[in-house]
């Protein structure tokens, strides 16, 4: 009787676990075709000197329409991904902003873009500034 | 054809219209006046490549993209 009943459970557990597999997958499958979307989208807005930059490294440089600084997009699994970048090229700080609710990486990258070249003062005025270089 | 679109947690969604007709256009417009109002911001770009911020609709647009008001992260 024990001996049926283990049986069975494991059977029963292993259907489970393939199901649970299964629903992971099918998941995943739609999480990255979200995200390649996202991305998709966001290279189709870059100006091409950005696409090259961010096909080449990882990120691409957006300039201030307002006070003309020079901050870099990163395409990073976490926050911060925003950072003023000094006249030598190194991370002066994180500029922590993006749009509310749950969007894929490659249109929070594009609203921060767009924030950045069209509304750079209302960008700030919302984000979180974190002193010092940090690393990614 | 001409198309707004508006980013959200399927990637994006893509309402296109045919701006020569009246009904579409006023529906296009009304959508542009729903979403700014809630607090989206709109953007277009320009032949060049430049994006611009937009504040009103504008029927000429080929291509509107919405994204949600920011928040500090």
């Amino acid at each position: 009787m024990f001996i049926v009943r283990g049986a069975l459970l494991a059977r029963v557990r292993s259907r489970v676990n393939a199901v649970r597999q299964l629903y992971r997958q099918s998941l995943d499958l739609v999480r990255s075709a979200k995200e390649r979307r996202g991305l998709q989208l966001m290279q189709e807005w870059l100006s091409p000197a950005q696409r090259r930059q961010f096909e080449t490294f990882g990120y691409f440089d957006v300039v201030g329409c307002t006070s003309g600084r020079l901050y870099r997009i990163y395409h990073t699994p976490m926050p911060p991904n925003v950072y003023e970048i000094s006249r030598v090229g190194r991370r002066k700080h994180a500029v922590c902003f993006a749009p509310v609710g749950p969007l894929v990486k490659g249109d929070v990258m594009l609203a921060q873009k767009i924030a950045l070249e069209t509304d750079e003062q209302g960008a700030l005025s919302v984000a979180n500034v974190i002193p010092g270089p940090s690393q990614i | 054809m001409a198309m707004q679109i508006v980013m959200d947690q399927t990637g994006d969604t893509r309402h296109s219209f045919n701006p020569e007709d009246a009904q579409e256009l006023a529906k296009a417009e009304r959508r542009f006046n729903e979403l700014t109002g809630v607090g989206f911001t709109a953007a277009v770009r320009t032949a060049s490549g430049e994006v611009n911020k937009i504040r009103s609709f504008d029927p000429t647009a080929e291509e509107t993209l919405f994204f949600p008001r920011l928040v500090g992260g």
